[in-house]
Formats: C-alpha cells, structure tokens, sequence
C-alpha cells in the first residue's frame, strides 16, 4: 500500500545548484535548469556590462570583450569547480544573444537613461542590425536551426553575436577550423531562406 | 523559396558538407552526379549553393563584431552643470568637462563618474551629506567640490572644479624644476592638506595623478576626502583609498600606507605618509617600494615589510632623473643625502605614530632645509629601518588577504578598524574566511569522487583543529565569531549532509553543529537582532534537524523543527531582502513542514506549508514541493476538497518545471500525479473522494512518467519505487473489474523492482506488489500461485526486518501482507484461519497505538480490518462479537462526521456500512 509519508520523507530538498551544476543538468536535458542558467548568465552579461560602460563613459565595449570578461569573472567567484570555457560559452552565446537583441530593441524604444546602445564598429551595410525586427526573426530561426543542428545555431551566436573568430570558436569546440567554417556557411543558407522565406523573390 | 523544414535539411545536410568541401569549379560535376542519382534533391542543393553566392554578394551576417555602447552623456545634466565633452579616464571612472546650465557663470567643472564596481552601497543620501561636508573645504591649493549626487541611472557623481594642469611629476619633469623649485611646489600640496587637516578631512589618496599644477604654477589638489564618500560605513572597503588604477586597468596599491594595507585606521598620519612617497617621487623619480614589483601582492608586502630605500641610493648614473632636475647624478645624490634624507625618513616611518605628528610639523622641517636651518629630527642611528611596526605574519596575512581579493576582483575584504585588542582578530579574519569559502570549494569539487573521502577527512581534521586553535586566543569580534560559526557547520555539512554524499559522520556532525551553536547563541545573547547571527542559528537548527530525522530521533528531529521555525520567524522580522535569504528561509520552512508531516502533525505541516508559501521570493517556480506536502497533509487531516485543490495547484507548478525535466523534477511530478490520484479514488474506503476512474488516468500518468525514467537509468531505485507505487494503485483499482489486467501491471512492475539492486526499500516493494497481486491471481483462479506470492512476500519482509513483528503500522506493507495472508484464508473457504488472522492482525496494530479519533488514516484502516473481521465473525455463526465490532465502527464515523460534515467519502463509508448489514439481512 502506498505510502504519502515515505514518499515525503524520500523527497526532502536540496538547496539551490551552482552555475556548474547548472550547466551539467542543462546538459543533460533539464530544461528548467536551462532556463535558470540562462536567467543567471543574462544577469551577469548585464551587470559586467554596465560596470565597464559607467567606468568608461561612452566608449563602447565589444561584446567579444564582454563575454570573456564575464566568463573571468564568474569564474574566478565560483572557483575550480567552474566549467571550463568551451562549455560555458555554448550556454553564455545565446545569452548574448538574447542581451543584444534586448538592447537593440530599447535602443529603438522611446526610452529614457537607456543605458545601452547597440552600434556597429563598421559603417552600416545594410539594416540587418539596426532593426531589431530583423534581429529578433533570425534568433527565431537560429532556435529552429538549434532544434535540428545545434552545432551550428551556437556557431553563428558565438561567431556573430559573440565575435569570436574561426580559429577560437575551433578550440573551443574542438573541431578544425575548416569545419567550423563550413558550419558557418551552412548556418547562414539556412537563416538566409528562413529570413527571406516571406519575402517575394 | 520557402524555408526548410527539418526533414529536408535533415536529408540535404550531408550533401551540402561534402559540396561545400569541393573546390566551386568542380561542383558543376558533381551536381550531375547527383542529379543521376535524385534530380529531386540535387536540384535543392543547387539552389540552395545558388543562395550561398547570393548571400556572399550581400554580406549577410558578416557584420562582426557587435558591440554596446554606453549612453550618450554629452549634453545631459548633472545638478546645475551640463556635460560637454569627455576629458579623461580617471582611476574611478570617466571624467567629464561641464558647464553651468544656467549659463550663470563662465566657470567650467568637471565631472567624475564612480566607477559602480567602486562604490558599494553608496547612498544618495550619504553621499550628498559627505559631500556638503567636503564642500566646505576653501584653499587657493584645493579645487573645490561642487557638489555630489547619483544619477538617475544610479551613477554616483562628483562636480568638481575644473582644472586644467598636469600633474605635478609631469609638470616638474618638463620644466626641469631643481630640488629646491620642487620642494617649493610640495610645500603648496602641504599647504593644502594642512587646511584640510585642520578641518579633520583626511585625503587618503594623495597621489601624483590627484595633485596637479596649472600652467601658471598653481597647485591645486584634487579629490579631498573622496574616498570617504565611496566607502561603506560597516565594509571599509579597501578600494578607493588604497588602490590605483593603473594604465592596464589593474588596481594596485602604489601609494598606500602600510596601516592602510593591513588594515589600521587611516589618520592625518596616512596623509604624512603618502606626502612622503610623493616627495620621494619627486626627488627621485622612483617610488619608494621600487619599481619592479609586478604584482600587487607583491607591492603589498614591500609596502608593509621592506623598508624603502634612501633617496640617495636610488640615483644612479644611468637615468636621467638628474637631468630632469636640472642638475647631475653626483650633485643629486649629495642633495638627497643628509637632512633631505632625515625628513623623507620620518615621513615614511612604517608606525604611523613615529611619522611626522603633522603636516604643518613636515612643512616646517622642509622649510627650514630650504633656509639651511637645522631640522627637527635627529637622525635615527638605525634610520628608517627602523624596528618593524608591524609583527611578521600580520603581513603575511594583509598580503594574502589583499592579494587574493586583487586576485578575485573583489574590493571588499571588510578589514577592520585597528585596535589593540584586535590584532588578533584582524589576523585571523581573513584566514576564517578563507578557510570558510575553500573548504567548501574544494570539498565540492572532489565530494562524489572516488576516493576522495580520505582527503575530505583529512580537511575536515585540519579544519577542525584550526577553528579549534581559533577560540583558545580568545576576545574575539563579532564578525570574527560568526564566521567561525559559520566555517564549522560547512565542516558539518560535509560531515553529514544527508541529501548529498557525505562523510558518514553523523556523530561529529553533530557536535560541530553544536560548536557552532555556542558562537551564534553568544552574539544573539547580546544582539538579539544581529541578522547574519540568526541566519547562521537557523542553518544549524534546520541542519540538526535534517540529521536528527535521517538517524531516526524522530523527538529530536521534531524539537529542531520547532526552533528552526521559530528561528525562520525571527529571522524574517529583521525584514530581509536578499533573494539568497528569502530561497533559503523557504526551503527550511518546506523541510520543516515536511518533518511535521512524516511525524503526523498534519496541523503544523499545514501552517509551515502556509508560512513557506508567503515567504517573499521572487520566483513562485519551486513551490511546487511545498504544495505537494501541503495537498498531502490536508488530505490526511481529512480535508479532503482541500487537498484536491492543493495537488491541483502543485501539479501545476511541477508541470511547468518538469517539462521536459530532470530526474527529480520528473519524479516530483509523479508523486504529484499519485497523489492527486489518491486523494480522488482509491479502490478501498481510503480517505478518498471516491472518483476512481478520474485516479486510475492521474495513476496511469504517474506510472508512464516512472517507466520512463526508470528506462533510463538502470541504477535508479526512486524511478522503479515509483513504478511499483503507481502500479499498484492502478492495479488495486482495475482488478475488481479485470484481473488480468491488473495482474499485468503488477508483474510488470515486479520486474522493474526486481532490476533495481536489492535493498531493504526494494524488497518492501516486491513485498507490496507480491502481496496486492495475490488477490489478483486468486480471482483467476489460481489459487496455489496466490498463496506463493503471498508466503514470498512474508519471506522478502523477513528478510528486511519487517516481519514478523510485534506491532503493525497502518497501511504499511507488512500490514498489507498480513492482510493478503488474511483474506486468501478467507476466500479459499478458511473463515476459522482467517479470523483467527485477523484478529492477530487487529491486535498487532493496535498494539502500534494509532489514534483513531484524531487521524484519518489510522481511522480508516482500524475501520476496515474491523469491517473484514466482522464480516467473518458474522459468516462464523459468532454475531455479537461482530455487531459489537460494527458498532465500534459507527461509533467512530459518527465521531468524524461530527469533524467533517460534508466529506463524501465519510458518505461513501455510511453507504457502505448499509450496504453491509443489507447484504446480511439477505444472506439471513
């Protein structure tokens, strides 16, 4: 006969994981974990963020520039059982990305003491990353990409919206930078027909 | 053109990698090739390589890197002034040129931005009131500060006057100032600070770059007392006042004074101190620590131990710090030696109380150098090396503790003011919080891990015997004392904790528990507020709990609850914020609510449950946990509508974070399933509401989430425990309707359990299911078959110490075994057998004490076992022992209606009662 006591008493409680922890239970499918880490690395990327800029006024801070910054810092708090870099970047990416998205969108919202900007270190060539429209479609598409490939949805986060070149994402990813450079054109076929999916030919 | 679906891409994939790996000029080939073989799909990839040119020629997505930018600052204001353009990168954030918005004035200012990472808890409201105070200060030789705000975006600001000059270094070296034009110049710096002295503002961060001289030679300093702004009340951070931020951005702490490093108090004297190192730089053009000391820990140890050079000797012929004073290596050096020397000496003397008792005292001496006058100091014959003020290993640790917080990043090591009596104290604080914070680093990382427990062991020994060596020396600080605490309940846990590996030491778990306890009871003793205190008091009460209940002290486990809860009380009177404090008051309200339930305190679960739930956490997702003790009490206390609800609510929450979940998140939800299950319909008179079709879906829910997870883990007994929970629920309800279904469900679960590695949980299970399923094959006639699986599952209890026994718990499984033994006698035709069983059974478990009056299980499952024995009695010829057992049994469902009006299964009980006695009405 069943017993509600016993079944209490087994189900007594731990306290809340680490960021290590997190990222092994994301890892192994839990997505409410997943959803922790990214609430948890969202806050982090913000924060880091708005130090660096208060510190320097109005000189902007690349988002390569940011993301290890953060993983240094997350790492040097939580000491040697944090995760090494290539793991920590497939989650921290598309944090990133959903940062820059956010940023763009309350850029272009009529806002005061926004405290962020997103801008392009080259000129402008077409309005991709001006219009956060445009930018929020292609994260949906990357999270359809990650669906069906993830290798290549984190490619395209950590090259595009991370700046990391070819030859680190390799090392991180353990893979020959050949490779991650035919991921990377792959990805971009696929995020090109979803984005152009709608519009005429 | 339309997207790709994943089945598409599934199938093209493979074919673009191997066409992306070709040379473009032989993809034309290679395309024809495919095109023998699928034109379908060869015709897609063509495309699709078409659209990789196309999107080539735009660009797309080569617009890299993507970067944030801070806010426009240009033309916003800040208290009266108007911000015009940047003017620098200060050591604390950005500077920037302004104006008067009112156009009132012609005079410009300059705006300092506080870097956020520097300013801690910096108040709107201290900050302005400091900065009123600071206002005041009016020299020619100080540039004044306007005035001090926090932005709205939360910025701290400073408006000060502006000035337009270099520092002074700077300024000395490129006009080539001689030794006696620079002392001029320092004597206007000392100047200065003598006024701030005399208006009791210390600068504490005299630095070249903060003493600057206009083109017409005046000197003005900069950043009076700011410092004091930045740093908190009770956190004296370090950051400010001792370190610099270098080019690279790296904080170093170049012009400390070595009472600041270690953590004295800072004094009119730190100034003297840090006026001595600039004259020395400015003499010489070194600082007095050297120059090549990399790292800042290693410029803190020179900074407290090793005393600085002379003047004289740091000349040497191959730089050109001749040069810039106009003079030469030779001269130089005879003018740093003599008086020159004696005042720099006193000036950096190591203890604060040898230095110059006052800047005027410093000035004086100076002047009287310039006028060939003699000085005030005698040379000291051991000059300034001289005895060290501070004691060896007081160094060390300032080293270490700074040196790991440079390393960390973090600016606050909360350094204590200096007192006597605290030196001690000082010492070993950092030591204590380390030891705390590493302890627990390491033991996380290696706990699990193979052998790992030896090492663990060893740690936990040497901390234990340090904290120990701690204590003896007595007198200590508050603060001190509850890290202390602190550290030994981490060493606890690691000891004991029984929700993770542990080292199996529950006994020195225990007393270290305790240990901590003397500390944090000392300091509520006096302070009964303190909240860090009474934080560290709940943590021991709800770990001594936990412990307590796992080593089976149920009494003692419940007087833990009882403080715990009334130390969470006290705890959230302080009115905490911090959502670490609020998660943890919550899963101590939910473990103590738990402990309540399993000592049948349904009342008291049901209240923590309650007080858990208001706790003020920001993220209502796991309360699912506590929602499910809840449904679980209230149902058990009878409130059955209530208990609905609540498993309604919790499924909810555990939906949402199961969905897709981990393990244990999963295995939530299933408890949450069988539960709601159980409180809708259970096939006997069970406190249930009798809706048993609705229970075996919430069941069959159940059961599929426990199969899943017990395919994929072939170690885990909680997935099979709930496969063979669920089962049997479903197969006690189908099999009055279909026996061979049910018998389906319980063999299957039976390999299940049967998979998991034995275990005296494992064979109560089988047991459980050995026994149900008894009734199940009986009533398909096999009847010899029945009674083996009943007498297996007598064996598999006697095997887990569970049979036979003396006394017989309500629901348990040895009750249902008996109960199975029971009714088998009776439906073979052995009502003699059987009685006489169950009366064994009635007396085993009253034998148990249940209270019948005040618990529904207990009333329920006495009302039954009275109900089969009655029925029996009846069949037996013996009707008055029956109708006296009946009457019992009315007596007590009258007693509970009186409790519970309206319960339908109170009904359902009633119901069943009349059909009972109008079934032997007929049989008669």
């Amino acid at each position: 006969m069943r017993e509600a006591v016993r079944r209490v008493a087994d189900a007594m409680q731990t306290a809340d994981p680490s960021v290590s922890t997190l990222i092994d239970l994301a890892e192994q499918g839990d997505e409410v974990s997943a959803g922790r880490l990214f609430t948890l690395l969202y806050a982090e990327l913000h924060r880091l963020a708005k130090h660096q800029l208060a510190r320097q006024g109005e000189i902007s801070i690349s988002a390569t520039t940011l993301i290890h910054e953060t993983y240094l810092d997350m790492a040097a708090r939580e000491g040697q059982s944090f995760p090494d870099q290539g793991r920590f970047m497939a989650y921290a990416a598309r944090v990133m990305r959903g940062l820059i998205i956010d940023h763009v969108r309350n850029r272009l919202a009529v806002k005061r003491g926004g405290t962020f900007e997103l801008t392009s270190l080259t000129t402008d060539v077409g309005e991709i990353t001006s219009d956060d429209r445009e930018l929020t479609r292609m994260s949906h598409a990357l999270d359809q990409l990650a669906r069906v490939d993830s290798s290549l949805s984190q490619i395209v986060d950590l090259k595009f919206f991370c700046g990391f070149s070819f030859g680190e994402i390799a090392n991180m990813k353990g893979l020959s930078e050949r490779t991650v450079q035919r991921k990377w054109e792959k990805a971009r076929i696929y995020l090109h027909r979803s984005l152009r999916a709608d519009l005429p030919l | 053109m339309s997207t790709l679906t994943p089945d598409q891409w599934q199938e093209v994939s493979p074919y673009l990698d191997e066409v992306l790996e070709i040379v473009p000029e032989q993809r034309a080939a290679w395309l024809l090739s495919l095109n023998e073989i699928d034109a379908r799909l060869a015709s897609l990839v063509r495309a699709l390589l078409d659209e990789q040119q196309q999107l080539e020629r735009e660009g797309f997505l080569e617009r890299s890197p993507l970067s944030l930018a801070g806010s426009r600052l240009a033309g916003q204001t800040f208290g009266a002034y108007t911000l015009v353009s940047q003017i620098g990168q200060g050591g604390m954030g950005s500077v920037w040129l302004a104006q008067r918005s009112d156009g009132r004035f012609e005079r410009q200012a300059a705006v300092k931005f506080v870097s956020l990472a520097l300013t801690g808890r910096a108040t709107e409201e201290r900050f302005k009131r400091e900065g009123s105070i600071l206002g005041r200060l009016t020299h020619p030789h100080i540039a004044e500060l306007l005035d001090a705000g926090i932005s709205a975006d939360g910025i701290p600001y400073l408006i000060l006057e502006y000035v337009d000059g270099e520092s002074i270094d700077h300024y000395s070296d490129r006009h080539q100032l001689d030794v006696e034009a620079r002392i001029r110049l320092f004597l206007d710096v000392l100047s200065a600070v003598a006024e701030a002295h005399a208006n009791l503002i210390v600068h504490r961060d005299i630095k070249p770059s903060n003493v600057l001289v206009r083109n017409d030679g005046q000197v003005k300093l900069l950043d009076f007392g700011i410092a004091k702004l930045l740093v908190h009340e009770d956190d004296a951070s370090l950051a400010p006042t001792v370190l610099t931020m270098e080019a690279g951005g790296a904080l170093t702490p170049r012009f400390a004074a070595p009472e600041q490093v270690a953590g004295g108090i800072v004094t009119t004297a730190t100034d003297v101190y840090a006026l001595g190192v600039l004259l020395f730089f400015l003499l010489t053009g070194q600082h007095p620590a050297g120059e090549n000391k990399h790292s800042p820990a290693d410029l803190v140890k020179a900074i407290v131990e090793v005393e600085a050079p002379r003047a004289f000797e740091i000349v040497s012929g191959a730089s050109n710090s001749a040069e810039k004073r106009s003079t030469t290596p030779e001269k130089l050096r005879r003018l740093l030696s003599g008086d020159l020397d004696t005042i720099l000496g006193k000036a950096l003397k190591k203890n604060p109380q040898e230095r110059y008792a006052s800047v005027t005292a410093f000035a004086d001496d100076l002047r009287r150098y310039l006028k060939r006058e003699a000085i005030s100091v005698r040379p000291d014959t051991f000059s300034y090396r001289a005895a060290k003020f501070l004691r060896r290993n007081r160094a060390v640790v300032a080293f270490t503790s700074i040196a790991l917080a440079l390393v960390i990043g973090s600016l606050s090591t909360g350094l204590y003011v200096a007192n006597r009596q605290r030196k001690i104290a000082e010492q070993r604080f950092a030591q204590v919080r380390q030891l705390a914070n590493k302890f627990v680093d390491i033991d996380s990382k290696i706990r699990g891990l193979q052998g790992s427990t030896q090492v663990r062991l060893q740690m936990v020994s040497d901390s234990l015997q340090y904290l120990r060596s701690l204590e003896s020396e007595g007198h200590m600080d508050k603060d001190l004392a509850l890290d202390i605490a602190f550290a030994y309940v981490k060493v606890a846990h690691a000891q004991g904790d029984p929700t993770s590996p542990n080292l199996g030491q529950f006994a020195e778990a225990k007393q270290n528990l305790a240990q901590a306890s003397k500390f944090v009871d000392a300091i509520l003793a006096d302070d009964a507020t303190n909240r860090r205190a009474l934080f560290i008091a709940t943590t021991i009460a709800h770990d001594r709990m936990v412990l307590a209940g796992d080593q089976g002290d149920q009494d003692e486990a419940l007087r833990d609850a009882a403080a715990t809860a009334s130390l969470i009380q006290r705890f959230m009177n302080t009115h905490p914020t911090e959502t670490h404090d609020l998660y943890s008051m919550r899963y101590f309200y939910s473990n103590v609510a738990g402990r309540y339930y399993v000592a049948r305190h349904f009342d008291d679960a049901i209240r923590y449950c309650q007080q858990g739930l208001d706790v003020p956490v920001p993220n209502k997702q796991g309360n699912g946990f506590i929602l499910t003790v809840l449904a679980a009490a209230r149902w058990q206390a009878g409130d059955l509508d209530g208990a609905l609800k609540t498993t309604a609510k919790a499924l909810e929450l555990e939906k949402a974070e199961a969905a897709g979940g981990h393990a244990s998140l999963r295995i939530n939800l299933a408890n949450g399933y069988d539960l709601e299950g159980e409180v809708l319909g259970r096939a006997d008179a069970e406190p249930s509401l009798g809706r048993s079709q609705e229970a075996l879906s919430e069941f069959q829910k159940a059961l599929d989430i426990a199969e899943d997870l017990a395919k994929k883990d072939a170690d885990d007994y909680l997935g099979r425990h709930n496969v063979a929970d669920a089962s049997l629920e479903i197969g006690n309800i189908l099999r009055h309707s279909n026996p061979q279904d049910a018998l389906a469900v319980y063999d299957h679960a039976l390999v299940r359990i049967r998979e998991a590695k034995s275990s005296v949980s494992t064979q109560r299970d089988e047991a459980d299911l050995l026994a149900a399923s008894s009734y199940a094959v009986r009533w398909l006639g096999r009847d010899e078959e029945a009674r083996q699986r009943i007498a297996r599952a007598s064996e598999l209890l006697n095997q887990a110490g569970r049979y036979p026994v003396d006394k017989v718990e309500p629901m348990s499984a040895t009750y249902d075994a008996m109960r199975a033994s029971a009714d088998d006698y009776a439906e073979t035709g052995q009502t003699d057998k059987a009685i006489v069983a169950y009366q064994e059974l009635l007396d085993k478990l009253m034998a148990w004490k249940p209270d019948p009056q005040n618990d529904l299980r207990d009333a329920t499952c006495i009302s039954r076992t009275w109900t089969a024995l009655a029925s029996l009695l009846r069949r037996s010829g013996r009707t008055e022992e029956a109708e006296r057992l009946e009457a019992q049994r009315t007596e007590l469902w009258n007693r509970w209606s009186g409790k519970l009006p309206n319960a339908q299964f109170l009904l359902r009980q009633s119901l069943s009662q009349i059909a009972t006695a109008s079934a032997f009405a007929q049989e008669k």
